[in-house]
């Protein structure tokens, strides 16, 4: 018996409104701003320290110290060494994470409702009296030196680092990675971690964020007992201004014997604080960040080069880059690179029409509710606010701001921010098998690269 | 934590239906697994489940190709699927007022995808397929490993012998003949289960399932499972040495387990956690901390009900150090702990990092909607959501010695060593 089915997609039910949760804000007296978002009824809490400690703060010349700290941190305290601390947390069933990015270090937990407090007097002890352990230090050193080995062995995250390294210039500290480049990790002494730590782990350059089933009254109380003997003030990041480092070029790494070409195509982008956000957001997805996006709609399900293209810009505190990325298989590099340049050309000429504006505009409009669903959502929605300053009600008129957004923003944005001379075409990939191919399809000229 | 509330329902065609409400977001998971997967293709077909995965996004009677991507993220919600040894599941979550649309969606390519399907969207996903395989194994350091490991633990003519993703040569020779026969086949309302979790109405939410579903007749002749009757231990010792483009020697050792579900497989999920999950672990205090040998470690074990599971574990060497060194290593760490049992705080660590993590992972209503229709296609028992917790605390010492002791023995071990091959610079000119 055949099945009877619906022809039309079924009328959508009566939406329940959703608004991000309401958070409270506290200065301490020594400079600390506690941030808490009680979500009631939540299973779990999250507790996010974040530190004007991260890559924009360190010493250039030992690139790598602010994540190296960070990392350091979790291996002890004055009183527990790095077993000890380990089983103090673990026995409370939490992992305490510590890590930096280029725009601040994140000390984090995550935990029952109950192991909060204890959890949190464990992380403040961690930060307030680190052990700093000459041992543990040259063991991390030595497994981040191994670790970028490891990631240049990966075609992806080697053509990650590659294209930042050859796409901002000798100055910028954003052309390596946040973690260091082996030369700059290889330069880190145990005195410049604690150099690091003295300097720019300090309250007034630090935010606490919690979000979960917690009373606020309590955690400020908790947060006083903890963490209100920190003191001092730090000077924060450098500030800088990111400048590319030459203009539209094929820049190809060799790794022979591979199958497939990481592609990357991209320029500089936009800044955290940029009036073009939303309009680059929208763009960025229509190019690259939804399944139906230009670039993944050709290559993927027409063309079958790819399993995934994807593009977006990635703003930080100064011009972060733009980027589109596909892995392709060898025999079409040259054809799929000039899909991909194409794509990010043609967006310029005309704006897009409306079923394709709405696709994007609602999806991010729509997910939103679906964004912070877990208290670890919350705690991340709220560190923008704290690290870039950004105004108290973002969360609550983000959606209007995107709504806002009308095709011309769309094509206005792409001419602006998309510059086909700057652009920059990074191919890791089998060089005797693509590189006359490269070349011949007169995209720009083509340089060799090595990966390392 | 209070229970996850569930309600089951089974419609006449045989579709197994739990619901499990929760309205404190404004938001709905929709999930469907179907009991199909890579064990269930024939030979010269490996890779075919998972292809077949990919060819139910390209439309069906009333979706074209691309829509159904299209349709749920307009509406702001995310969506995707996956095929593994045993299943295929498929899910989208979306704000709660779109729940009819998912239901829509997923009942028209179960009721009529066959008239959608071309060669020529069949040839276009073979390719992304293949894509696929060369960029999560080929061209991917240590890639290989779980295709090694699933051939040398289950013998030729077993079907955990293949990997989901399958050969690139099986993936050429699929045709849309295969996908009308796997389609009739296994794409049946009895044979799936559907998991709705999140915030509806239970009452209304049956009716539209009912609505959407109901017409959709049963296959009457869903094939027998494949037999993966197999011996528990593998009866020897094997060894493989892998040649790769890596910096670094890493080492995998992977044993026959009993399977998903049993009691020795929780007694083996502990034994994981304490050698592995964690700082405080012994593969971490030991290997990497201590002796400096590891750059990092994992034990895991597969939660696959086929005849027998795997546990595998690996490991990274730091550099300087060679396999035999860390695979010693290993060896000894955990016969220290088939020896000896785990103390009672390492036990007390586990299971309170493990309660942690459910409660984590259950925050999430697409987790739970998934492990709803998990339990309830391997074991007809989706209440099993609510005592993952007490069956892992239920665990002891001697329990966790007995089933290492069973499990993790010589005989029943494959050692699988990654080492740096030869720089490809010296290669012939072609």
């Amino acid at each position: 018996m055949p099945a009877t089915m619906n022809p039309m997609r079924p009328a959508p039910g009566a939406p329940r409104p959703y608004h991000f949760p309401d958070f409270v804000r506290r200065e301490l007296p020594n400079g600390l701003t506690v941030w808490v978002v009680e979500v009631p009824g939540a299973a779990v809490v999250n507790v996010h320290l974040l530190v004007d400690a991260g890559a924009a703060a360190e010493d250039e010349a030992h690139g790598g110290v602010a994540a190296l700290t960070a990392q350091l941190l979790v291996t002890g305290t004055a009183r527990l060494d790095a077993s000890a601390f380990a089983e103090a947390t673990e026995m409370l069933g939490i992992e305490v994470s510590s890590e930096s990015s280029w725009d601040s270090a994140r000390a984090a937990f995550q935990s029952l409702p109950q192991h909060m407090t204890p959890g949190l007097a464990l992380l403040a002890e961690m930060v307030l009296q680190p052990r700093f352990d000459p041992g543990e230090f040259e063991r991390l050193k030595a497994e981040r030196l191994a670790d970028i080995l490891q990631a240049r062995a990966d075609p992806g995250r080697l053509a990650d680092e590659m294209f930042l390294r050859h796409l901002y210039d000798a100055g910028t500290p954003y052309r390596r990675l946040s973690a260091g480049t082996p030369e700059s990790v290889e330069s880190i002494g145990l005195e410049d971690v604690r150099a690091h730590h003295e300097v720019h782990w300090r309250p007034s350059n630090a935010h606490l964020i919690v979000a979960g089933p917690a009373d606020p009254e309590e955690v400020f109380a908790a947060a006083t007992e903890h963490l209100g003997a920190w003191q001092g003030s730090g000077p924060g990041h450098r500030t800088f201004e990111p400048r590319a480092s030459g203009g539209r070029r094929i820049v190809l790494v060799d790794r022979p014997g591979s199958v497939q070409s990481e592609l990357r195509v991209g320029q500089l982008g936009i800044d955290r604080r940029s009036p073009r956000y939303f309009p680059a957001m929208v763009l960025g997805a229509m190019l690259g960040g939804v399944f139906g996006s230009r670039l993944n709609l050709r290559l993927r399900e027409e063309l079958g080069y790819t399993y995934g293209a994807r593009a977006g810009f990635d703003p930080r505190r100064a011009t972060g880059p733009f980027s589109a990325a596909a892995a392709v298989q060898t025999e079409v590099t040259a054809d799929a690179l000039r899909e991909m340049v194409g794509l990010l050309s043609t967006v310029r000429d005309a704006a897009p029409d409306d079923t394709e504006l709405h696709e994007v505009r609602d999806y991010l409009v729509g997910v939103f509710p679906l964004r912070f669903e877990t208290t670890g959502g919350v705690a991340v929605a709220i560190e923008p606010l704290a690290v870039y300053g950004l105004p108290d009600d973002w969360w609550q008129v983000y959606r209007a701001r995107l709504e806002g957004v009308g095709a011309d923003d769309v094509l206005a944005a792409a001419r602006d921010l998309l510059r086909p001379d700057d652009y920059l075409m990074l191919v890791v990939g089998d060089a005797d098998k693509v590189r006359a191919e490269l070349e011949a399809t007169g995209l720009a000229a083509l340089e060799d690269a090595p990966g390392e | 934590m209070p229970d996850i509330p569930i309600q089951r329902a089974r419609l006449d065609n045989g579709l197994r239906v739990t619901l499990s409400p929760d309205d404190s977001a404004p938001i709905v998971a929709v999930n469907l697994w179907y009991d199909v997967g890579s064990k269930h293709e024939k030979p010269g077909r490996t890779g075919f489940a998972h292809l077949f995965e990919h060819m139910m996004f390209q439309g069906s009677k009333h979706v074209e190709k691309g829509e159904h991507f299209a349709h749920i993220q307009a509406v702001g919600g995310t969506l995707n699927a996956s095929t593994w040894l045993d299943r295929t599941n498929y899910f989208e979550t979306v704000p709660s007022h779109e729940l009819e649309l998912c239901l829509w969606l997923e009942s028209d390519r179960l009721a009529s995808l066959l008239p959608a399907m071309t060669q020529e969207k069949l040839d276009n996903q073979r390719e992304v397929v293949k894509n696929e395989r060369r960029w999560s194994v080929d061209n991917q350091p240590y890639g290989t490993w779980d295709e090694r490991i699933q051939a040398s633990l289950f013998p030729e003519g077993h079907t955990y012998h293949h990997s989901t993703i399958g050969s690139m040569e099986d993936l050429d020779a699929a045709s849309l003949d295969d996908v009308r026969e796997f389609f009739a086949t296994y794409y049946a309302p009895n044979n799936a289960v559907l998991s709705v979790a999140g915030d509806f109405e239970p009452d209304a939410a049956l009716a539209m399932i009912d609505r959407h579903f109901g017409s959709i007749p049963a296959n009457p002749a869903l094939p027998p499972p494949p037999d993966m009757r197999i011996d528990p231990h593998i009866g020897r010792e094997l060894r493989e040495e892998v040649p790769d483009r890596v910096p670094l020697p890493r080492v995998y050792l992977a044993f026959r387990m009993p399977v998903f579900g049993t009691d020795a497989f929780e007694d083996l999920t502990v034994a994981s956690d304490l050698l592995g999950t964690g700082r405080a672990s012994r593969l971490y205090r030991t290997l990497i901390r201590e002796r400096q040998l590891a750059q990092d470690v994992s034990v895991f074990p597969f939660p696959i009900v086929g005849g027998a599971s795997m546990f595998a574990v690996w490991a990274t060497a730091r550099p300087g150090v060679g396999p035999d060194q860390l695979e010693a290593a290993l060896l000894d760490e955990i016969d220290r702990l088939a020896t000896a049992g785990p103390g009672d705080a390492e036990l007390t660590r586990v299971r309170n990092l493990h309660a942690a993590a459910v409660e984590s992972s259950l925050e999430r209503i697409s987790e739970r909607a998934d492990r709803l229709s998990m339990y309830a296609c391997l074991f007809d028992q989706p209440e099993r959501i609510n005592t993952e917790r007490s069956r892992y605390w239920a665990v002891d010492g001697d329990r966790v010695r007995t089933a290492m002791n069973d499990t993790l023995r010589e005989d029943n071990r494959l050692v699988l060593t990654y080492v740096p091959a030869e720089a490809p610079d010296s290669r012939q000119a072609a």
